[in-house]
């Protein structure tokens, strides 16, 4: 005998299979009385089932539809938050303010000079190196201490 | 002549509220009455219904009209329960709705030929512990059933709707019933 249809009873007994399938099943109910009485519960099952499952509570329609309504409302006003007026005026001023730092800070950087701290002024102008730092700036002597000693000249354009 | 729900579906993709009202009135009693059969809960399967409702709109445009119109909408309205019941799995563990507890409705809903009392009670019992197996089914398999017994959709369209095939469809719907058929055994 050839293999239960087991799984082929639910849709057997809805005429969902196909005439082939069909005709093997009804071949295998009449030869096996175990699967046909298989199928005959299978049946009353669904048919309990259908009973058994049962009613929802009852719902007003008009209402239900109004509140659909309202939710299909709510989501159309609900935007992607990149496409709101707002956010995006935001965002436009805050990459504005950016690009602004980003340029000033820029030419700020191009200028091409450290300030110096109180007390590199401070020796600056005991050395008398300030009113030539930028001059003094550029010379890598700074290190030699027989130079510096002779750097005073500089400011009186001696040197 | 009625429009088909095919047509209203391409007429909601082009915003055509009347088609989505009319979509609506067809399938309102249907989709809550599923959601209600998967959730067990009024207000859960009134929500997810209508969220059921609105993807539909939203969605309308991508519907090609290759399925029936109703499987394309179930699968939605499915799809949305099984989130639900994924989402709120551990929260019934510790909250159960009144909702969830089946009472009286098998009384309600049966007509009452004159039968032995005694069997008649036999018989409610049945029903109601069937009604409670069918709840403990897993989500899909319970879906399955629900398509087969209440929509009294084929099997084709029931895998279409789970998004599977038709032989998954026959091994969920095979083991369901034999879980199903032990209750009533027991009994």
């Amino acid at each position: 005998m050839a293999r239960h249809p087991d799984t082929d009873l639910v849709p057997f007994l809805r005429g969902d299979l196909p005439p082939a399938e069909r005709d093997r099943v009804a071949r295998h109910l009449e030869e096996c009385p175990d699967c046909r009485q298989d199928a005959e519960q299978l049946r009353d099952l669904l048919g309990d089932l259908a009973r058994s499952i049962g009613q929802p509570p009852t719902v007003q329609w008009a209402r239900y539809r109004a509140e659909l309504r309202e939710k299909l409302e709510a989501r159309r006003g609900r935007r992607a938050w990149w496409s709101r007026p707002v956010p995006l005026a935001v965002s436009a001023s805050l990459a504005g303010v950016l690009l602004v730092v980003a340029v000033w800070g820029g030419r700020e950087m191009s200028r091409g000079t450290d300030p110096l701290s109180p007390d590199e002024a401070v020796i600056g102008h005991e050395l008398g190196l300030l009113q030539e730092f930028q001059t003094v700036e550029r010379l890598d002597l700074l290190e030699d201490l027989d130079v510096i000693g002779d750097l005073d000249g500089l400011a009186s354009g001696q040197g | 002549m009625e429009p088909s729900d095919e047509a209203l579906c391409q007429r909601v993709a082009k915003r055509d509220e009347a088609a989505f009202d009319l979509l609506v009135s067809r399938y309102q009693e249907r989709a809550y009455r599923l959601a209600w059969s998967m959730l067990r809960n009024a207000e859960d399967a009134r929500d997810v219904s209508q969220d059921a409702f609105i993807r539909l709109y939203q969605a309308a445009g991508s519907f090609g009209g290759r399925s029936k119109f109703s499987t394309w909408f179930y699968r939605i309205l499915i799809n949305l329960c099984l989130d639900h019941k994924r989402k709120h799995r551990w929260w019934k563990l510790w909250v159960r709705d009144e909702d969830d507890e089946r009472s009286d409705t098998i009384l309600d809903r049966q007509p009452a030929p004159v039968v032995d009392p005694v069997d008649k009670m036999s018989r409610e019992q049945t029903m109601k512990a069937l009604g409670a197996a069918v709840d403990r089914l897993a989500p899909r398999q319970r879906a399955a059933v629900l398509l087969r017994v209440q929509e009294d959709m084929a099997t084709y369209d029931i895998a279409r709707v789970l998004k599977c095939s038709e032989a998954t469809v026959r091994v969920h719907l095979h083991r369901a019933l034999t879980t199903l058929k032990k209750t009533v055994e027991k009994r």
